[in-house]
């Protein structure tokens, strides 16, 4: 009796390994910002959801509190034999790093960050592009001459937002001013939404009348300060146009989403490749959102300019400077 | 000078001082009876949760700004038991102060809103800012003194009143006795003990104003961590001012100036390093200066 338990017993344990093994279990590691950011995090999310929606297939989202969960979160789901496994943001760079090497078998992909390991894909945007784009909306709607960017910490990622929307602002308008300011040098500065208030306020006194933030949480103080003075703002990453409803002027959008998607899917259908995956304006990676939340803030000559400089950054007529080549902006 | 200094520079270091001067005022009545709290940027993030649930579940600012200070007055009978009535260490007490808030408004967020990060409706009411009709027309000072929250004008009508309670009233002489010779005032029949609870619950409530003045005066949402080391500041500000109003108030502004000054030298192309660094830069000078004017013991 007790040795026809134990044949049971190995029989079972062979079966669901060998289901296992079969088996496509994606998972996403999230950042701290978590799930419901109204940004990043929220845009994989709804993806993966999508994604189960379309092929039953359940996705592990993995929650995160602190960044030192990262690199257990990504060696556990790894070893519990989930694949691919995808990391949402640069913070997760190191983690990825080591459970890719660790685990060369399992398909890595991260986002915003290049990490160089051969079962790791690498997904990031061109940020300067979709900002350049913006920056034109925010050149053309200002009426006193004057637009204002409002960034996070200051890292070289936020400077090539920067760069890219005063170049933008600078093509529509040559005699643009634009003025920037970062919220600070700490990781603090993409939670301090009272300073990005402040900042937005001190912008608007010295004539900014549209302001574009790529600041994180910081950022919603930003949108909030220019809706409570009558003026405008752009969002960042996911379309916040919804925010604050005829005061958002756009979003400049980056569509993690169907990276994501890409990801799960390619993975799935055995078409999936390691390496660097740059999305920019030709890839439908990042572009300013427009919606029914700001369809009558932006004219009908100001798409077609938008239009026509998309057109000429996906021929190439235009080559948007990126600050991080050379740590430099001409604009 | 330089386009740098003008009225509007002035008029947003006032609104940016005003969470650091009250939670400044919070340490100084605590430091003045006797008790060292670091809990002030704990109290200030609890409230600033309070204010924006007060005023979106029950309606009104006015009613979000009730249930800051009581929020902040609850938190701060953690501190008042425990280091007044049990005899614990206010250091340790306010760590764990500052770490519940942090956890606590985050997990509310998500139990009561049902939002990570942050929380921001256009239905959520906020305090408006006041124009004061004289004093607006004012040459020079009133645009500055002009269009702030009520908050903002309470708090420099309780630097006032702190400076009059501490040195004018037998209450603030008896205060002041428990801090410096708490067994010399005991001898006199003053209860130590109720007057450091009475001091500690009243930062709390200060520290209450403090955290609705962040998230429903200076923008209406509420973001976590939202006090951003804010607290921190106020503690250094008690200390650079001496435990006394007026010098709280003159180190909460030179903070508030500098890292105005810091914001519009970025402008000019100074590394934000450079700019970010400034307000602590200064304050040491400061600190340097007072030292020295100041014989050694």
């Amino acid at each position: 009796m007790t040795k026809l338990f134990g044949v049971l017993c190995v029989s079972v344990t062979a079966l669901s390994t060998a289901a296992l093994a079969d088996e496509f279990k994606p998972a996403v590691v999230y950042d701290v910002a978590g799930i419901a950011d109204k940004s990043f995090n929220q845009s994989v999310y709804e993806a993966t959801k999508k994604f189960t929606k379309e092929t039953g297939i359940k996705v592990h989202n993995q929650e995160t509190t602190n960044q030192s969960q990262f690199e257990q979160f990504h060696h556990d789901l790894a070893a519990k034999g989930f694949n691919p496994i995808i990391g949402v943001g640069f913070a997760e760079a190191d983690a990825v790093k080591k459970a890719s090497t660790e685990f060369p078998k399992t398909k890595f992909a991260i986002i915003d960050m290049v990490v160089d390991t051969p079962n790791t894909e690498s997904i990031v945007f061109k940020e300067q592009e979709g900002s350049f784009l913006v920056g034109i909306l925010a050149a053309l709607k200002s009426k006193t001459g004057t637009v204002g960017f409002v960034g996070g910490m200051d890292i070289p990622l936020i400077r090539r937002f920067e760069c890219g929307y005063a170049l933008g602002a600078k093509f529509a308008n040559p005699n643009i001013k634009v003025l920037m300011n970062m919220t600070g040098t700490t990781p603090a500065a993409w939670s301090d939404p009272v300073k990005g208030g402040e900042l937005a306020k001190s912008q608007m006194e010295q004539g900014a009348d549209v302001i574009y933030a790529a600041a994180g949480g910081t950022g919603t103080g930003v949108l909030q300060a220019a809706a409570d003075a009558g003026k405008f703002a752009i969002g960042v990453d996911s379309d916040q146009n919804y925010l604050q409803p005829g005061h958002i002027l756009t979003s400049m959008v980056k569509h993690v989403d169907l990276a994501a998607l890409k990801v799960f899917n390619d993975a799935k259908n055995g078409t999936w490749k390691p390496g660097i995956s740059v999305l920019g304006v030709a890839q439908g990676g990042v572009e300013p959102a427009f919606d029914q939340y700001n369809e009558k803030l932006v004219t009908p000559a100001m798409r077609a300019k938008v239009k026509e400089a998309k057109e000429a950054i996906v021929s190439g007529k235009i080559q948007v400077h990126d600050y991080m080549a050379d740590n430099a902006c001409p604009a | 000078m330089f386009g740098i200094v003008d009225t509007l520079l002035f008029h947003s270091t006032v609104s940016a001082v005003t969470p650091i001067l009250l939670a400044a005022l919070a340490g100084l009545l605590c430091e003045r009876a006797g008790i060292f709290t670091i809990a002030q940027e704990g109290l200030m993030l609890a409230s600033a949760f309070a204010a924006v649930a007060g005023s979106w579940f029950l309606g009104g600012a006015e009613v979000g700004v009730a249930v800051a200070v009581l929020a902040g007055v609850a938190m701060a009978g953690i501190l008042a038991g425990g280091g007044v009535w049990l005899g614990g260490d206010t250091i340790v007490l306010g760590i764990g102060i500052n770490l519940l808030a942090d956890g606590l408004s985050t997990f509310l967020l998500r139990q009561l809103f049902d939002q990570q990060g942050v929380f921001n409706d256009p239905a959520l009411e906020g305090l408006n800012p006041i124009r004061l009709p004289g004093i607006e027309r004012l040459p020079g000072i009133g645009p500055v003194l002009s269009d702030h929250s009520w908050i903002d004008y309470l708090s420099w009508l309780l630097v006032a009143l702190a400076t009059l309670f501490l040195f004018r009233t037998p209450w603030g002489l008896r205060l002041r006795g428990v801090g410096e010779q708490p067994d010399a005032a005991a001898t006199l029949g003053v209860s130590v003990r109720r007057y450091r609870t009475l001091a500690v619950l009243a930062s709390g409530a200060l520290c209450g104003l403090a955290g609705a003045q962040l998230s429903l005066g200076s923008v209406t949402l509420f973001a976590e961590g939202m006090s951003a080391g804010r607290g921190w500041i106020a503690v250094v500000a008690v200390m650079l001012g001496r435990a006394h109003p007026l010098g709280v108030l003159g180190a909460s502004l030179l903070f508030g100036l500098t890292d105005a000054i810091g914001l519009r030298l970025q402008g000019l192309g100074l590394p934000n390093q450079l700019t970010d660094a400034a307000p602590y830069v200064i304050t040491l000078i400061a600190l340097i200066l007072a030292v020295r004017r100041r014989p050694v013991a």
